[in-house]
């Protein structure tokens, strides 16, 4: 089975709008490939003009996992960094010295990938303006880059569309529950993330992808 | 997906997913397109059948009449189900067709020869979920969205909303065309061809200057609580003046009353029995009632056409010097009078042993005008990330909790696996900043600030009491504020002057005197 990969166009974004950002990509990825019978509910995002559609019974978890990456993007300001969905089948391997293995086969990953920046980087460049004029220049440019990154997150959510139309032979039968993961950056890594739990689960899936 | 077989399905099976997939568009496209009160929404809906099942997606909001069933059973091969969306001048009546926003397009484009006769039904039926799930999601990306949302808190709006269900549609103009954008979804392949789904789209609706308008039938309001601009002074719960995040104004708009219009798109003349019309046929929209939400902050984005929210404060993100006021003393009115000061002899030396304290009370007055230059100006903010906060779900929602199935019906041949699962209901978060009211501002007329220097110098230690506790009496003058008068307070202003005339008398008594000369 084919492990297909989407890299998702980078967002830049400040650590206030990581929550709406991860909830509305992850939500919008998990209904496109949840085939069992879903309920969806439509969840407004709270510093965006975007509807999203929610899957109450993920919400926990996928409020979790922000929770963790958030703490990690505090402690690691201004980086780039990626979170990974992935979806995976578990299969018995044979018995081994130690007792039963499962193996996971990851048949799909979304990278999120995105740039969190400090809100102070984009106001020192009008402290040359004055002192009356940071307030309002402030406010123009909070307006205007939340413009862009709204329009960027419309462009993730139709590329999120159109690979999941676009790739759907590997995926497997339906199950009752499909098992997935999400990968956010330990506090001890390097810029993209990857530790060795990341790797022990590669090697331990037996699939020949790279990460 | 465990149950669906080739044997069960064959050419009638895949014929039959194709009915009920473009059904299932069409049940998906009215639902966030036709506008409706919130509380016909919350109306209890039909029994959860199996049929609502087909593609493992729910969707309770009312389907479509089953004349529509009967019309795509009748669907020739290649023909098309077209969807269209209008806004259309509200009391513009039957036949004022408005301007289309958007379109959508379905069909089975059959195979010009047989290359689907292998194609597996099962496949071609797990592949349709995703496209519906796709459609489900655009459904809500798209400006008519935002239209409909606005449209569903409060109809009283200069346009409204309809819809044109065809089979057969004039193509745009070119400029129509040029104006619009278009997104077609990756296709389905089927035995009988390529189910297609497509949209074409206004990409901005700021060309609609949606408005409330003051039309609307005058209509008595038994839970009416008054109008910002009206009374200006008036105090107004949280609940009333925060700008959401959804379109929905707050729930006490449930319970007014409302007119469901019959849709009236569907023709039941029997003339026409068993042949669906394609002439345009305009859904009205309900009993229109009076504006009591205010509508600029969810204005105000539309007219701009554009997705971000621009600087300018909101209703719900900056609230009026009164209301904030309020909000932090809520026990005072409007304008505090200041307080009165006691009779206490004061000269030049009391005056000169209160400037601490004056620094103090003007300190503190500086204080509350702090404005946090770095607050959001999105009239949706919500508040602080918090690990307590949760997803917000709007009460209008395609996809309810479960109902009991039908199982008299029989039109549902795919057995598929029965997943429930556990649907939770977080309790929407209203996490408002709560420092955003702590850095709000106060405001002092002239007069109170005046009382509060003549408080300040009455209540200043006295020259021939040394024994005088300066802190007793800052007590003693802030509980006496929240129960002066403005009388009181020009009374004490009174004598403050006459005590200064006093005093600029003596001084200049004193520089009068011509010096001796030598």
């Amino acid at each position: 089975m084919n492990c297909e990969t989407c890299q998702l166009k980078e967002l830049e974004l400040e650590a206030r709008e990581i929550r709406d950002v991860l909830r509305c990509i992850l939500h919008t990825i998990f209904f496109h490939r949840t085939l069992s019978l879903v309920r969806p509910k439509d969840v407004d995002c709270e510093f965006f003009e975007i509807t999203y559609c929610g899957l109450p019974e993920l919400e926990k978890e996928v409020d979790e996992k922000i929770d963790q990456f958030i703490g990690w993007a505090e402690k690691h300001p201004n980086r780039r960094s990626q979170v990974c969905l992935s979806f995976f089948d578990e299969k018995n391997k044979h018995p081994g010295w130690f007792g039963n293995k499962t193996e996971r086969i990851y048949w799909e990953q979304w990278f999120i990938n995105l740039h969190v920046i400090s809100p102070k980087r984009y106001s020192k460049s009008n402290s040359s303006k004055g002192l009356t004029n940071i307030g309002g220049n402030a406010l123009e440019e909070i307006s205007s880059r939340r413009a862009a990154l709204e329009s960027s997150i419309h462009e993730v959510l139709f590329q999120i569309i159109n690979f999941a139309n676009e790739k759907r032979d590997h995926i497997p039968a339906i199950p009752d529950t499909f098992n997935h993961d999400i990968m956010i950056p330990s506090f001890s890594d390097s810029v993209f993330g990857w530790n060795t739990d990341v790797l022990r689960r590669v090697l331990n899936s037996g699939h020949p992808y790279s990460l | 997906m465990s149950g669906m077989s080739d044997s069960a399905g064959g050419r009638a099976g895949v014929e039959l997913m194709v009915e009920q997939f473009q059904l299932k568009v069409l049940h998906a496209v009215l639902a966030v397109r036709t506008p409706r009160l919130l509380a016909a929404a919350a109306a209890p809906a039909a029994s959860f059948r199996r049929r609502d099942r087909w593609f493992h997606l729910p969707l309770h909001d009312p389907p479509p009449p089953p004349e529509a069933a009967e019309r795509l059973e009748a669907l020739a091969p290649g023909e098309r189900l077209v969807v269209d969306v209008h806004l259309a001048p509200a009391g513009g009546g039957a036949g004022a067709g408005g301007e289309v926003v958007e379109r959508w397009t379905v069909a089975c484009e059959p195979w010009p020869d047989a290359a689907g006769e292998g194609l597996a039904v099962n496949r071609a039926y797990k592949h349709c979920f995703t496209l519906l799930r796709s459609v489900y999601a655009v459904l809500r990306l798209l400006p008519a969205y935002r239209v409909f949302r606005l449209l569903c808190a409060n109809q009283s709006y200069n346009y409204e909303m309809v819809h044109r269900v065809s089979f057969f549609v004039e193509p745009f103009s070119r400029a129509e065309e040029a104006a619009m954008r278009s997104h077609r979804f990756v296709p389905v392949e089927t035995q009988l061809g390529r189910l297609v789904v497509s949209v074409q789209y206004l990409p901005n609706l700021a060309a609609f200057n949606l408005e409330i308008t003051s039309l609307s039938p005058s209509m008595l309001i038994p839970d009416y609580v008054g109008s910002p601009a009206a009374e200006p002074m008036r105090f107004f719960p949280a609940s009333l003046t925060e700008a959401t995040g959804s379109a929905f104004p707050p729930s006490y708009q449930q319970q007014r009353p409302h007119s469901w219009a019959p849709p009236a798109f569907w023709p039941h003349a029997p003339a026409q029995q068993g042949k669906f019309s394609p002439t345009p046929v305009i859904y009205a929209s309900p009993t229109p009632s009076p504006p009591n939400f205010p509508s600029g902050y969810l204005q105000s984005r539309l007219m701009r056409g554009e997705s971000a929210p621009m600087s300018i404060p909101q209703l719900g993100e900056s609230r009026s010097p009164v209301h904030r006021q309020n909000v932090l003393e809520p026990g005072r009115g409007f304008m505090l009078p200041p307080p009165s000061p006691r009779r206490v002899d004061t000269g030049a030396t009391g005056a000169q042993e209160s400037p601490s304290e004056c620094s103090r009370l003007i300190g503190r007055m500086e204080g509350l005008r702090t404005v946090d230059p770095y607050a959001s100006p999105s009239p949706r903010h919500k508040g602080k990330d918090s690990k307590d906060e949760s997803g917000r779900f709007s009460a209008l929602s395609s996809c309810d909790s479960p109902r009991q199935d039908d199982l008299d019906d029989v039109d549902y041949p795919f057995a598929v696996d029965d997943v429930d699962m556990p649907v939770s209901r977080p309790g929407s978060s209203d996490g408002k900043e709560v420092g955003d009211q702590a850095g709000s501002s106060s405001h002092k007329s002239q007069d109170a600030q005046v009382g509060s220097l003549v408080n300040l110098l009455r209540t200043a230690r006295p020259l021939r009491d040394p024994s005088y506790s300066s802190q007793t009496s800052e007590v003693a003058s802030t509980s006496s504020v929240m129960s002066r008068r403005t009388s009181d307070a020009l009374e004490e202003l009174q004598s403050f002057k006459e005590i200064r005339e006093r005093l600029l008398s003596r001084s200049s008594a004193k520089h009068q005197a011509p010096p001796e000369k030598p």
